[in-house]
């Protein structure tokens, strides 16, 4: 067995047998709210269960010769190949996903205060009872101002897409492993990467939050937010296309002499045109959808209109509201589908 | 000194010692050394994998030789950077044995590429070419019988076209060499020759010096003036191409090789 795969192994087979002991632990001891935020005790205590877990696993693996699950995921190919087949409740491996699987059901229930009690509780099913006749009696008073509102957002969402695409076309050049092959460039690949990956990995609500607070609440918040989110989509989706090219027009326009810049435009840039605007349909059509949602924390648009009468239970106009965007959602992602098709 | 009887003429092309090594380890050229005369049509034969392609690739620097020289028109390219490189290129054409054009522009686009080394950047990606540079773009489109195709898209050609075009591209670089990649691989039989006709009419008629891999021996009889033959990264043979006897034929190739004929 190589290292790697040991080392996934232990991983995986201490954090389940670290969680099964921990749940234990708490069941048996009952901690109270305090002890839970007890953050820096409690780390250890969950390490330790780790660690004693790693040895569990160990111990099974190599001393018992029991398999554990860590072992069944990740043994290398040539291990797995000798297998005999055996039903999972047979194996120890079976038993070890079964159990945590349950275990993690069981305290997802805890955590979430599941209740069938609050779910058919009379009050609360009459409010959800008046929720819905409102929402199927729209009140079409208010369908100017909602097709006003997200006319907003779908251009919200076409600027935060068209400002996107030049830096996205910059950078997916900048943050392509086949471009960058100089050690200084891989530098700067590695970095753009890292930043991008970041970027992205923050979501386009919390931008929206953190540009409400810079630019004042509204549109403008809104689509910087979106505009932000799309840079580093876009530029890991183009990227991942220019890493696809063939090489034979590279080497044949390299050959003549040309520059790196012209190497790029006559040689990659044909390669990867259709797919690129397929992508940014694509984005524009994510960016309207997101763009609802982010006019839900004050990103302007039909979001933030849904946030004002869904706060006095005007379900009526929520309704109108709600078919609009439906409607708007519906279209552009069939318009984005057939365009797409046809760009192949 | 005895200098009578040598003709002395400068070689065009003068490789001194070359060794590649690619940085996985592997060792494509060991120490080949060989001079190209000018206006020679040279053919490199060898089994796959015994470093024909490097050969080449090292000359116009698309790929980086390790060590050795290579003395072309008196200077040595081995040495050339950055824009050095980029020069040397424009000097040389090359084609490669998928023809490597752009296959979403036109025929006539693709030989303008020919002209990038010459055309500054700016005026390049915006499609500014001179009308100088589209008249000898025409030109040579004609020369290899395809002019009339000018305004086609390049993947709809057939292969024997678009390695006719390809050869169009080089030539508009107006190069003093002309390198060929196996021109003729994906080709075949019939449209085989008449590229090879097109790249011999090169050499005789505007007196491009020609180096080309080739595969076949019987092209290489009907086409070469002079051979060497690369066997792993080092040269074994090298004359004229109607002294490769079967004796000759089984050291390059090996033992219980049998020549195929292509016609
Ligand atoms: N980019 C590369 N990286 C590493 N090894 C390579 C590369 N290109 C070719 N080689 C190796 O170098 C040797 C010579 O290859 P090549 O020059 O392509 O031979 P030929 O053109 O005669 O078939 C082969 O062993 C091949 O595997
Ligand atoms: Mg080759």
């Amino acid at each position: 067995m190589n290292r790697s795969s040991l080392i996934r192994r232990t991983v995986f087979d201490s954090l389940t047998f670290g969680f099964l002991g921990v749940v234990f632990l708490i069941a048996i001891a009952q901690p109270t709210d305090r002890q839970m935020l007890e953050l820096g005790r409690n780390s250890l205590i969950f390490l330790a269960a780790m660690v004693a877990g790693a040895v569990l696993s160990s111990v099974l693996n190599d001393v018992l010769k029991i398999r554990t699950l860590g072992e069944a995921i990740f043994a290398p190919a040539h291990k797995k190949a000798q297998l005999e087949e055996t039903s999972w409740w047979k194996t120890f491996s079976g038993w070890q996903l079964a159990v945590t699987i349950v275990v993690m059901f069981v305290v997802a229930l805890v955590k979430t205060k599941f209740s069938l009690y609050e779910l058919l509780n009379e009050d609360g099913f009459a409010g959800a009872v008046r929720l819905f006749q409102g929402l199927l009696n729209p009140n079409f008073a208010l369908l100017p101002r909602a097709v006003l509102n997200i006319i907003e957002t779908i251009f919200m969402a076409f600027l935060a897409t068209m400002l996107a695409i030049p830096i996205a076309f910059v950078l997916s050049f900048l943050c392509a492993k086949n471009i960058m092959k100089s050690p200084p460039a891989f530098a700067l690949y590695l970095v753009l990467r890292t930043f991008l990956n970041v970027t992205r990995s923050i979501e386009a609500l919390i931008w929206a939050i953190i540009f409400s607070v810079w630019v004042g609440i509204g549109p403008f918040a809104g689509m910087l937010a979106l505009m932000i989110h799309s840079v580093a989509s876009l530029a890991k989706q183009y990227s991942e296309m220019v890493e696809t090219v063939s090489d034979g027009p590279i080497e044949g326009i390299q050959s003549t002499g040309a520059t790196k810049l012209q190497t790029i435009w006559f040689a990659i840039v044909p390669q990867v045109v259709l797919p690129y605007i397929s992508f940014t349909v694509y984005r524009w059509d994510i960016n309207v959808r997101m763009a609802t949602i982010i006019g839900l924390v004050g990103g302007g648009g039909i979001g933030t209109m849904l946030m004002t009468y869904q706060g006095q239970a005007m379900w009526p106009e929520v309704g109108c509201i709600i078919l609009v965007i439906a409607a708007v959602v519906w279209a552009m992602d069939q318009a984005s589908a057939y365009l797409r098709e046809a760009l192949k | 000194m005895n200098g009578e009887h040598e003709v002395v003429t400068q070689p065009i092309l003068s490789i001194r010692n070359l060794v590649k090594t690619y940085p996985n380890g592997v060792r494509a050229l060991k120490g080949v050394t060989f001079d190209v005369q000018k206006g020679e049509f040279l053919v490199i034969i060898g089994l796959s994998g015994s470093g024909k392609s490097t050969l080449l690739r090292c000359i116009n620097r698309l790929h980086d030789p390790t060590s050795g020289e290579i003395l072309f028109q008196g200077e040595d390219l081995a040495k050339a950077q950055g824009d050095g490189i980029r020069r040397i290129r424009g000097r040389i054409g090359m084609i490669f044995q998928h023809f490597n054009l752009i296959p979403r522009h036109t025929v006539l686009s693709n030989v303008l590429m020919g002209r990038l080394g010459i055309t500054s950047t700016w005026k390049s990606l915006f499609g500014l070419w001179k009308d100088d540079d589209k008249a000898r773009a025409l030109d040579y489109l004609r020369l290899v019988g395809i002019a009339d195709k000018a305004k086609i898209r390049a993947d709809q050609l057939s292969g024997g076209q678009q390695q006719r075009v390809a050869i169009a591209r080089a030539l508009t670089q107006n190069p003093d060499l002309l390198l060929a990649d196996e021109p003729v691989a994906s080709l075949d039989p019939a449209t085989c020759h008449t590229v090879m006709d097109y790249l011999r009419k090169v050499n005789r008629e505007l007196g491009i010096t020609v180096v080309a891999n080739l595969h076949f021996l019987s092209l290489v009889r009907e086409y070469a003036t002079r051979v060497i033959a690369l066997k792993g990264g080092e040269i074994v043979y090298e004359g004229s191409p109607h002294n490769i006897d079967e004796a000759w034929f089984a050291r390059i190739y090996g033992e219980g090789s049998k020549e195929v004929h292509i016609n």
